[in-house]
């Protein structure tokens, strides 16, 4: 197989392993859409699910499950920020915000990044964090 | 280019070998950052290739008998070489009881049996309660006045049981798996009736050989299954007898505690005993009197050890030629033998050609009883070569008295005390060691010196010297020669003035004061002269007797020729001794031949001295308390 390279770009594979209809090669995700994947990854993995990395991650998870409010707002904000500044290297953190939705009985975290060595606008991420088992 | 070095038993070197493929072999640059999903996904493949590179490493390990771990896996593979791994062995005792029939007036019996089965509890022994049972019935004759004696009956401690199965046609694969752990083998009997209901009942016998068949063709062979339980095995009809359909198998063996039971001394009786009559004779039992207490319980064989002597076992073929295969098979049929050693008669001085000397160091006690002595000669009979003699000989001790002096940092210890006890614990620990109590032993000296250095954090370095001693047991009032060898060379430290042996005292006939064993070598300083002293002050002896004896320094020997010893200072078990001392040539001492080589805690001497040169105290050294490294002293053993 000849050696492919593709410079100043970040390729990775999408989990929903679907075919390219055209080539028929498993359809891959790129620069800012897989970053963002690898952020919401790195966000939602548990301390200790990945073997022999036992710091990857954050307690977001478990976070959840406290009390609604500020505190536990300002707590996933932490996690999030140290998660992404130890394990993502190639984004430039710029704020995260993790607000409660008291009805919903969610909170809704917003990320903005730029992301380092591509030509791109500034990333914003929003999802929802609510407590599930 | 191909994955590399996914055997590696390292999660990051197969996760990086994966990584380096992809780097190589796709389009896809993702896999180094840890939230990317492909590095997901190379976690999972290394996670997975890692558990299968472990389990396969586990599963090689257990295929050989060197590495395998796991008993049952060991078992097995010893099995293939034919080698049954001893089993647990339950301490006997023997007792004596009677029971008084006197006082019936008619139906007198003739017999009483006593039925196999439990017959004794212990008492006197704390919280542990054992009992004690019989594999057979025993019958004795009731005599004339009523009274039938039961007189050094073995009793074996542990539960009597008793299985049963019934062969079937229709099951040919059956397995005869006794359901117990703990069973002692040798309490296993085994009877077969041709039906369940027939009166006939065949005994069958043990057999761990197919050469002794066709003498005896009701046999059964035995092996280890898993959970230390056992599986009896029948013959095929052409290697033994072969079971046929409906046969009522019968199996009762015995389920031991082992080691636990050793030292039961007292028994209440709870037997069943009957006449030959049928009448129940329990009520008629006299006090149980203990005759031997219980010893010889052992646990069941190691895996250690199963792994040293399967392929030994093997290698002999179940012949004792070489003086290794005595070794191997006395510890086969002699399971209670915590060290053996044997040796040709033609490497004794003068030589004994055509015998095998034998030495046992049995785990309980130190020395093994005549009666048992003539067992192994005649268990060895079998496999030993024509016209040559097994000689069993009894166990000489090599006594070592190690003196230490520790050097210690006392900003790390709380106190001196401290230091003391954790030396002469390490040192207790050393003694008890297989490094020492056996056959062939070699004290290791800097091996020693480093345990004692490695005891305690606080050590900074220690002294010590050792001596060898010998215990003679000389025949009192009597004239005797004595050889007392120590197998190694002795140190010659004064060459002129002589005392480097020490003993204790003695009272020979023709002098009234006590004396003591003295030297002096020759001018070649290789042989020296014995003499008798007595001591007038600490220092100041007095040569009593010239010319009682030689010594040899080289070959470490002394000779003690005609001499009538009436009483001795030291008495050990019971028994008068002479205690012999010497600094050895070598601080490697090594127990030769029928030397068991031992440390003797009970004069091992540790003193602990602050080290001031490196607690700070005294920088300089001018202070520093200085040690010999040679053993000073009086020329006597107190």
């Amino acid at each position: 197989m000849p050696l492919q390279r593709v410079s100043k770009g970040f390729k990775d594979i999408s989990l929903s392993f679907k075919v390219n209809p055209i080539n028929y090669d498993l359809i891959s995700i790129t620069n800012e859409t897989a970053i963002s994947r690898a952020v919401r990854n790195l966000v939602f993995t548990k301390r200790g699910e990945r073997p022999f990395d036992a710091l990857l991650g954050s307690r977001v998870s478990s976070l959840l499950f406290d009390n609604l409010d500020p505190v536990t707002a300002s707590n996933i904000e932490l996690e999030i920020e140290t998660v992404i500044r130890n394990y993502e290297p190639r984004v430039s953190l710029v704020r995260v915000k993790a607000t409660p939705n008291y009805d919903a009985n969610e909170i809704d975290v917003e990320i903005v990044y730029n992301i380092i060595g591509v030509d791109v606008p500034q990333q914003q991420l929003e999802f929802a964090l609510q407590p599930t088992r | 280019m191909v994955l590399v070095n996914l055997t590696s038993l390292d999660f990051d070197q197969i996760k990086q070998s994966i990584k380096d493929y992809i780097r190589s072999n796709s389009n896809f640059t993702d896999y180094d950052f840890e939230g990317s999903n492909l590095s997901m996904i190379i976690d999972t493949l290394a996670y997975n290739t890692y558990i299968t590179a472990y389990n396969t490493n586990m599963v090689t390990n257990e295929v050989f008998i060197d590495s395998a771990t796991l008993r049952e896996n060991v078992v097995s593979l010893a099995r293939n070489i034919g080698y049954v791994p001893v089993s647990r062995t339950a301490p006997k005792a023997e007792a004596v009881f009677t029971v008084d029939t006197s006082s019936f007036t008619s139906n007198f019996p003739v017999t009483a049996k006593l039925k196999a089965g439990e017959v004794c509890t212990s008492n006197g022994t704390g919280s542990n309660n054992f009992i004690f049972s019989i594999p057979e019935d025993i019958t004795v004759p009731i005599d004339d006045s009523g009274i039938a004696s039961f007189k050094d009956i073995v009793l074996y401690e542990g539960s009597f049981l008793k299985e049963t199965f019934t062969v079937s046609s229709a099951n040919p694969n059956r397995r005869y798996i006794l359901g117990a752990s703990g069973i002692d083998t040798k309490t296993i009997r085994v009877r077969v009736r041709p039906t369940q209901q027939s009166n006939t009942v065949f005994e069958y016998r043990l057999s761990s050989n197919l050469n002794d068949i066709n003498s005896f063709p009701r046999v059964y062979f035995i092996q280890e299954v898993a959970d230390e339980r056992y599986e009896i095995i029948f013959g095929d009809g052409v290697f033994g007898q072969k079971l046929e359909d409906q046969n009522f198998i019968e199996i009762s063996y015995i389920t031991t505690n082992g080691a636990d039971g050793n030292g039961v001394t007292g028994f209440n009786y709870i037997g069943q005993l009957e006449s030959d009559t049928g009448a129940s004779l329990n009520r008629y039992v006299s006090p149980v009197l203990t005759t031997v207490p219980a010893y010889g319980g052992s646990g069941i064989e190691s895996v250690e050890s199963i792994k040293k002597y399967a392929p030994r076992v093997y290698a002999s073929q179940n012949r004792a030629v070489t003086s290794a295969d005595y070794e191997t098979i006395v510890k086969q049929i002699y399971p209670e033998a915590e060290s053996v050693s044997a040796f040709g008669g033609e490497d004794l001085d003068p030589p004994q050609f055509g015998k095998v000397f034998i030495t046992v160091k049995p785990t309980n006690s130190n020395f093994i009883a005549d009666p048992i002595k003539d067992n192994l000669k005649r268990e060895l009979k079998k496999y030993g070569v024509a016209g040559i003699i097994p000689e069993f000989i009894d166990l000489k001790y090599l006594y070592l008295e190690v003196f230490s002096t520790v050097y210690y940092n006392d900003n790390l210890v709380k106190d001196s005390s401290t230091v003391t006890t954790t030396v002469s614990d390490i040192i207790t620990e050393y003694a008890d060691s297989t490094e020492l109590n056996k056959y062939g032993a070699r004290f290791k000296y800097s091996k020693f010196l480093k345990i004692i250095d490695d005891s305690h954090r606080s050590i900074t370095s220690n002294i010590t010297s050792i001596q060898m001693r010998r215990d003679l047991r000389p025949a009192l009032n009597a004239f005797a020669n004595y050889e007392i060898c120590f197998g190694n060379a002795f140190h010659i430290k004064n060459p002129k003035t002589g005392y480097n042996i020490k003993s204790s005292g003695f009272n020979v006939s023709g002098v009234l004061q006590r004396v003591y064993l003295g030297d002096l070598p020759n001018g070649d300083g290789k042989k020296g002269s014995l003499f008798l002293f007595r001591l007038d002050s600490e220092q100041q002896p007095v040569v009593v007797r010239n010319g009682v004896g030689t010594i040899d320094y080289e070959k470490g020997e002394i000779l003690i020729s005609s001499l009538n010893i009436i009483s001795t200072a030291k008495v050990k078990d019971g028994l008068s001794i002479i205690e012999i001392s010497v600094s050895p040539t070598s601080n490697d001492v090594i127990g030769k031949q029928d030397l068991y080589l031992q440390l003797d805690t009970s004069k091992t001497e540790v003193k602990s001295v602050n080290d001031s040169i490196e607690s700070g105290g005294d920088v300089s050294g001018f202070s520093y308390l200085v040690t010999s490294s040679y053993l000073n002293g009086t020329i006597v053993r107190a």
